[in-house]
């Protein structure tokens, strides 16, 4: 006996229930677990900014007073300032560094060394950044490795642990790979017919580079400085280890904040400001990569 | 040496001081794990393995060690599924506030992590989630769910979308589609999302650091350490915590199987 045949159903049919059903099963989990552990605890720091403190405790209320008194205090304006021209010094650096670095990369090294290049540049992303620091630390402190091995040379020892050149040294740590490794993606994304036929109308690696692949690769040079801006301005480790605070970054005085006790409004408006600076900062790299491409007003 | 030699030799040069950059910290910590003085210096003091014995013998670090595999892992595994998920609705579907859900899932490893620790601390200890295992777990998950979501969609994205019309034209509804068409076809990139998702739990330590109260992950009692007095049992540590992580990326970055050259010999 032949199997019972079921009453065929257009599929269209059949899927539409589903169609609704799937992607609500699929979605909300995501949705709800996202919500509660990454919206809601944003969204509790901005109320949290217009909250009191009353005898050590947090009191639901509705003040302006600690941002009146965050942002009109001196400490912070001055971590504001250091933390804004640290992480725009960290910016320029990286590109500096990592567009030659990338442009060698992508045109210059035979493909296994491309893809091993790529693979050494993806590890350090995931592999412990405040060991890395550490490590930093070992060797540039005043009794540390390159002191040691320039003392056996008879050479006095250089302070460089402590101030902004291990400073920048921390946050190039940090920064570096994934801004080369953003640029080499861009870059090997390049249409080569574009470099060839400026070469063969008579361009200068040069004038290849400038009118060429520095224009090609816009939006992406844009996304390499806005991640190094916004992963040096939010750094705490490098700030903490390599200068001992001094100077304080923002984010030093966030957890400082946090630690001396009960001044949460307080550090939850440093916090929200951050996140301020740092949505302006992301909506000009929108802004400045999408201009003049035409995709801006698609 | 011609010019364009010359300046090739300096390209190569600079692009090699560049990785020694990146990996010598790394390879400070491997080696001086090894080294016998009690302060990491030139020249080296002998090969011992004291400190690392001595962090087998450290209570401390082994239950933060046991808190990183269990957070890990349960990071691994629901990032995984619920990136998926993310990708696939993302992927497949059209409807009302997608783009805020997206955003919802890819935006949290771009707040400062300090911020976000202070806000899940603020928020997670008002609704009585403080200071537990699940809740580090829980807010690893919702930063690397953003990484799962990103590798995962690359690979839907190399799906096309007749593969899955042509399961539902024979018959397949789509939850059976889903499973045995979409699934099996994301398993490398589900793989890599698993393990990369474990190497970025595993590296955390600031959210974990504000939320874990008294349970320390590996990383949080290297902070720890790292406030105190100069301690050699660090490298020990560093050394372990480095082999851990490499691992799991290499292998994550194996079964994603990034590829530049590709790229550039289609074009």
């Amino acid at each position: 006996m032949s199997q019972p045949v079921a009453e065929p159903v257009p599929h269209r049919a059949r899927t539409a229930g589903s169609q609704r059903v799937l992607p609500a099963v699929l979605g909300l989990p995501v949705f709800l677990w996202q919500a509660v552990f990454f919206a809601a605890p944003l969204v509790f720091l901005i109320v949290i900014t217009f909250w009191q403190v009353k005898s050590f405790r947090l009191e639901p209320a509705f003040v302006l007073d600690n941002w009146e008194r965050v942002l009109l205090s001196s400490p912070f304006q001055r971590a504001l300032v250091h933390t804004l021209t640290l992480s725009a010094v960290t910016t320029v650096l990286a590109l500096v560094i990592a567009f030659p670095a990338a442009y060698t990369i992508a045109f210059r090294l035979p493909a296994r060394l491309r893809d091993l290049a790529v693979a050494a540049l993806i590890v350090p992303i995931f592999s412990s950044y405040m060991l890395r620091i550490y490590a930093w630390q070992i060797v540039l402190s005043p009794e540390g490795l390159i002191n040691t091995l320039i003392g056996h040379l008879g050479i006095d020892p250089l302070p460089m642990l402590g101030g902004a050149f291990s400073l920048q040294i921390g946050l190039l740590t940090l920064t570096l790979p994934i801004a080369v490794l953003i640029l080499v993606f861009a870059l090997s994304g390049i249409d080569r017919t574009l470099i060839e036929a400026a070469e063969n109308l008579g361009c200068r690696r040069s004038r290849v580079i400038a009118h060429v692949l520095l224009p090609a690769i816009r939006p992406a040079l844009l996304l390499a400085a806005t991640t190094t801006f916004l992963l040096a301005f939010g750094d705490y480790i490098s700030p903490l280890f390599m200068t001992g605070s001094k100077p304080p970054t923002l984010s030093i005085l966030v957890v400082d904040t946090v630690k001396s006790g009960s001044q949460w409004p307080r550090a939850s408006v440093v916090g929200v400001a951050m996140l301020l600076v740092l949505a302006v900062v992301f909506g000009l790299g929108r802004w400045l990569g999408t201009r003049g491409t035409g995709k801006g007003h698609s | 040496m011609t010019l364009t030699a010359l300046s090739r030799t300096l390209q190569y040069a600079f692009v090699a001081a560049l990785f020694s950059f990146i990996a010598a910290p790394m390879l400070v910590i491997v080696v001086f794990s090894f080294d016998a003085n009690r302060f990491p210096a030139i020249p080296w003091g002998g090969f011992s393995l004291e400190w690392h014995r001595a962090i087998f013998e450290d209570e401390m670090v082994r239950d933060a060690f046991v808190n990183s595999l269990w957070v890990g892992l349960g990071t691994a595994v629901l990032s995984t599924v619920l990136g998926f998920a993310a990708a696939y609705v993302d992927h497949r579907y059209r409807f009302r506030g997608k783009t805020g859900f997206a955003l919802l899932v890819a935006l949290p490893p771009a707040v400062p992590a300090t911020i976000l620790g202070m806000a899940m601390l603020a928020f997670l200890s008002r609704i009585g989630l403080f200071g537990r295992i699940e809740t580090i777990t829980a807010c690893h998950v919702a930063i690397a769910t953003s990484f799962s979501m990103a590798i995962i969609g690359l690979r839907l994205g190399e799906m096309g979308k007749d593969l899955e019309q042509a399961a539902w034209n024979l018959g397949a509804s789509p939850a059976t589609a889903l499973l045995r068409i979409v699934v099996p076809f994301c398993k490398p990139a589900l793989i890599a999302s698993f393990f990369l998702s474990a190497a970025v739990s595993f590296d955390e330590f600031l959210i974990a650091w504000f939320v874990g109260g008294v349970h320390e992950t590996l990383p949080v009692r290297i902070l720890n350490l790292l406030q105190g007095q100069v301690n050699p049992k660090i490298n020990a540590i560093g050394t372990v915590v480095l082999v851990i992580s490499l691992t799991l990326v290499l292998v994550a970055q194996r079964f994603v199987g990034v590829k530049v050259a590709k790229k550039v010999e289609a074009a």
